[in-house]
């Protein structure tokens, strides 16, 4: 589904070059729920913006279903785009539209007809549960409820991959799992591949089948999720659980952990 | 003087001056937005880190809409003499008062329109992009919808700084408001035309920005926005 090889991203600021991305590597299969954790700093929102050439990879390669986003032209990457949603952690809805509107954006920019449009929406808000919200404005919901427009625009054309931005970071605990309890009936019932980034570990344990730590730019652990929490072999997953307050299975590590901290 | 000019002459001539304001107004405004609103456009889009950065492109559009900005309206009336002749027969009069006034309000009206744009979150033009939106519909379903409650205000201030402008244009016989508070008002000592003048300007300048006002108030959906 997703193959991502030897990544690299360097910026070049005034005060000289910056590294977000060391020589990334790893792929993520159809159907699975991905995790990428790491604190902020790390290079997740960095990797996610790869994952659909928001932000040109400096070197590597980045492969979307069979095909490698470096050899696309611009009408390609725009095809490939379509097919690939994203979430955000604030939710980046346009203000001036109605909730409806805002579903039915990404079906206007694809040229969908008005009454495919009209009827895919009403199934989209159907599905995440704010029908009644159709001509609400974004100022008029709460949290929870603009992430579940972001999530039924994301979803508008049928994509088979979904990218999520620290979807729930902005949200309280509460609001959090019911985004969560969400995402994962998406991937369950539709079948779509998500790649999601977030620091906190809570997340990553609630939905996600396997995890990358991410540290400094460089992917340090990869592996199921329960395999890599209860075994942590990098310093940085190490450092992560412990900061999350969440005790690791083996007690002979704790004392690693504190040690590092 | 009073008697060379019977007052009902006078409120005639008045009248006149205030149509010809507003046609002086009316016609340079909707000639410097269709100039000035793809130029601001242009100047935002074209900005490094923006959807089609075009660096050099950027700094030379914006050196010449400085220099445009930096000319004195007085002296550009003199300096676009031929040009107003060349486009209009005229180069004086009402009609050729229209064209330095457009000149003058076109890079207001594109630095009105940047300054408008870029308040347009990031985050939204992300999404659009990621969504595979190309940069044309990012113009036009992103950047100008959202920014337009802003553009309509910047749009009144623009239509409010002509009103001011144009009563420089009496200088080449423009005609207008401004032309009957000097030639009447001062220069014939009338106060009382100098004071009826002012109190039409006024009354011109409040309703243009309780128009734009309400307009804007109207546009944007989150009404706390806007309520001053």
């Amino acid at each position: 589904m997703v193959e991502v090889k030897h990544l690299t991203k360097v910026y070049t600021t005034p005060a000289g070059k910056v590294t977000a991305l060391a020589d990334v590597s790893f792929s993520v299969e159809r159907g699975e729920i991905f995790g990428v954790m790491g604190l902020s700093g790390a290079g997740k929102s960095t990797l996610i913006r790869c994952l659909n050439f928001l932000e040109r990879p400096t070197s590597g390669e980045v492969w979307i279903e069979g095909k490698n986003l470096a050899t696309l032209d611009r009408r390609e990457l725009a095809r490939a785009r379509q097919g690939i949603g994203m979430i955000f952690q604030h939710f980046n809805l346009l203000k001036l539209r109605t909730v409806a509107q805002n579903v039915a954006f990404p079906l206007e920019i694809v040229g969908e007809r008005p009454e495919a449009i009209r009827a895919r929406v009403r199934e989209l808000l159907d599905l995440v549960g704010l029908a009644d919200k159709a001509n609400a404005y974004p100022h008029q919901l709460s949290g929870g409820q603009k992430q579940r427009v972001g999530i039924a625009r994301a979803l508008a054309c049928r994509p088979r991959l979904l990218l999520s931005d620290e979807a729930t970071s902005a949200l309280d605990p509460e609001t959090t799992q019911s985004i969560l309890a969400l995402l994962k009936e998406i991937n369950r019932s539709l079948g779509v591949t998500i790649i999601l980034i977030t620091h906190e570990l809570a997340v990553i344990r609630a939905v996600c089948d396997r995890v990358a730590v991410l540290e400094g730019g460089r992917l340090v652990e990869v592996g199921p999720v329960a395999e890599v929490f209860s075994r942590p072999r990098a310093l940085a997953t190490r450092r992560l659980i412990a900061i999350s307050g969440l005790t690791p299975a083996r007690p002979e590590l704790a004392s690693d952990v504190v040690g590092v901290v | 003087m009073r008697e060379l000019l019977a007052d009902a002459a006078l409120q005639r001539l008045i009248l006149q001056a205030t149509v010809e304001t507003l046609y002086m107004v009316g016609f340079s405004l909707a000639i410097a937005l269709v100039c000035g609103l793809p130029l601001g456009v242009l100047l935002v889009v074209t900005a490094p880190g923006h959807i089609l950065p075009q660096p050099k492109l950027n700094a030379a559009l914006s050196s010449v809409i400085n220099a445009g900005r930096s000319i004195p309206f007085i002296i550009l009336l003199f300096l676009l003499m031929p040009v107003t002749k060349l486009l209009v027969g005229v180069s004086i009069g009402t009609r050729g008062a229209i064209v330095p006034l457009a000149v003058a309000a076109i890079p207001f009206v594109a630095r009105v329109v940047e300054s408008s744009l870029q308040e347009v979150d990031p985050g939204v033009i992300e999404a659009a992009q990621a969504m595979g939106a190309s940069p044309v519909q990012i113009i036009f379903k992103v950047l100008l919808p959202e920014a337009w409650p802003t553009l309509l205000l910047g749009f009144t201030l623009t239509a409010i700084n002509l009103v001011g402008y144009s009563a420089m244009a009496g200088a080449i016989g423009g005609g207008g408001l401004g032309d009957i508070a000097i030639r009447y008002g001062y220069q014939r000592f009338r106060d009382d035309v100098l004071l009826e003048t002012v109190v039409i300007l006024i009354a011109l300048v409040q309703a243009a920005q309780s128009a734009g006002n309400w307009l804007a108030r109207r546009a944007a959906k989150d009404q706390r926005r806007f309520n001053a």
